[in-house]
């Protein structure tokens, strides 16, 4: 069968199909979330490029997010799920894949240094929403907590519902419930969790809050 | 008794005026049933160092020295407590045990000790340095407890200071998850024939969880990990007109196992006086977090924003 004789959408088939495998970063480019909320400067790395981040603005997963000392950010996922990213916070969206109903299957976030809160949508399975940190990780279903790293530790506050803490290193797991927070530290097993005082959670609430 | 009814309604107002005092300088701690990294494993023959949204039962028993016919020769007891927080920092605790009495060739005799109750509150919570002070005020309610097995007609005030210290935040290597906790408290009775006491008690833990988490990670069995050996050193002994009261020590050695939301204490009961007893008894105790287990209903204070 010569090409010429090919129907207009057999053809158009062949073309997306060439285009997928040539350029596969233009399926990845589908927005992870976007930007809602912004004080002061705050930063994306993407492919290598530094540039302003705008109210409004699309992130990608493999994105880097910088908010600097003087910043605050606030992103609404793809999910439904916002973010809260208090100053002076690093953090890399690894994964973030919904379906087509628009529900998260895999979200893979990695927080380098600083404060996040997240309120997260339902998903479709246990642990689907997932902060990495250099010592440890943790996993939520749907809930609205906290995560900071800071000096070689990472701890989480729950505010509601309940996440699971996990060590890198030993490989130890904690569920922390509402109203509970602990800290992991490097190499270590995590702490066992405790209550945390509305002031410990007003403390939080207030460094990710985005006028 | 016209000034016994004085010094007891003084020294009433001298412990609320010193509880609403610690209401006014204490400052603003950021967590109120640890402090910071360091939780403080349920005590067994002593009361809890701080507030909480607690339930434990226990049961225990040891033998008694021996005698003629109708001696007591055995004595259990099983009991019960609830704690409820009202405030972050103030909680309220009801106390009711059971008690049986095995006696030689004799029917056993059986019934409730005085009902408690113990207001508490958390007035310092110094997280870095792993360091906690309450203040209770016991109240054992005469005569509604059973007489036959010792259950006094008066009741009693009793004035606590609790504290908790890890030492944590001290350089000394694998001795960090230690820590000591204590009590000490004056008994006042109701009614001039029933004795002052002095009570005391301390507690020194090695807490395991603490090793692992925040000092070093070992290679340990599971069963190992969620360990704290304790020992509890309890002594009561009378002010002032004794009425027949002695002094009572009692050790007890054991090892609380914690879980998510619960721990399980089993202790050998040593007495160390002769008031105390002769022979070696053992207890063992449920504890349950109901801020743990049901954080959005029952385990919540009832005047809280959280």
């Amino acid at each position: 069968m010569r090409l010429g004789t090919l129907s207009l959408g057999l053809r158009f088939w062949l073309a997306a199909l060439t285009i997928l495998l040539l350029f596969p970063g233009v399926v990845a480019a589908a927005p992870a979330g976007t930007v809602v909320g912004l004080n002061g400067e705050c930063f994306v790395e993407s492919g290598g490029a530094r540039s302003p981040l705008k109210l409004g603005q699309a992130v990608q997963v493999s994105d880097t997010v910088d908010v600097p000392a003087s910043g605050k950010l606030k992103l609404r996922m793809s999910d439904g799920s916002v973010i809260s990213v208090a100053a002076g916070s690093r953090m890399t969206i690894s994964t973030y894949g919904v379906n087509a109903a628009g529900q998260r299957e895999n979200a893979h976030l990695a927080l380098g240094q600083g404060l996040l809160r997240a309120v997260v949508a339902p998903g479709d399975r246990p642990g689907s929403f997932e902060v990495d940190t250099a010592v440890g990780a943790a996993a939520v279903r749907s809930t609205d907590w906290f995560v900071e790293v800071s000096g070689g530790a990472m701890q989480v506050g729950v505010l509601t519902g309940s996440v699971d803490m996990s060590s890198r290193a030993t490989g130890r797991r904690i569920t922390i419930p509402a109203h509970w927070g602990a800290r992991l530290e490097a190499g270590r097993d995590p702490v066992p969790p405790r209550t945390w005082s509305q002031a410990e959670f007003d403390a939080v609430i207030a460094r990710t809050n985005v006028q | 008794m016209g000034g016994f009814a004085k010094r007891h309604r003084a020294g009433t107002l001298g412990v609320v005026a010193a509880l609403f005092a610690a209401c006014l300088i204490a400052h603003d701690g950021l967590a109120y049933t640890a402090a910071g990294d360091r939780l403080f494993p349920a005590t067994g023959i002593l009361p809890q160092i701080s507030p909480g949204d607690e339930f434990y039962t226990w049961g225990g028993t040891t033998p008694l020295a021996g005698g003629g016919a109708g001696a007591r020769n055995r004595t259990s007891n099983f009991g019960a407590v609830w704690d409820k927080m009202i405030t972050e920092r103030l909680g309220i605790q009801v106390e009711d045990a059971w008690n049986r009495l095995d006696r030689r060739g004799a029917t056993a005799l059986n019934g409730f000790q005085n009902f408690e109750t113990e207001l508490k509150y958390l007035a310092i919570d110094d997280q870095l340095h792993e360091f906690l002070l309450t203040l209770g005020l016991n109240r054992e309610w005469g005569g509604t407890g059973a007489r036959r097995i010792g259950a006094a007609r008066s009741g009693a005030f009793e004035p606590r200071l609790y504290f908790g210290k890890g030492l944590g935040d001290l350089d000394i290597g694998y001795w960090r998850p230690l820590a000591v906790t204590g009590q000490a408290g004056y008994q006042i009775g109701d009614t001039t024939t029933r004795p002052d006491l002095v009570t005391a008690g301390a507690v020194l833990e090695y807490s395991i969880p603490y090793l692992q988490s925040k000092v070093q990670s070992f290679d340990l069995p599971e069963i190992v990990r969620a360990m704290t050996p304790l020992t509890e050193v309890a002594l009561t002994t009378p002010a002032g007109r004794s009425f027949g009261a002695r002094t009572t020590v009692m050790v007890a050695p054991g090892v609380s196992y914690a879980g998510p939301g619960w721990e399980f204490l089993v202790e050998a009961l040593l007495p160390a006086t002769r008031a105390t007893g002769a022979l070696a008894g053992v207890r063992a105790q449920l504890h349950l977090s109901l801020d743990f287990l049901f954080p959005d209903t029952i385990g919540r204070p009832l005047f809280s924003e959280r």
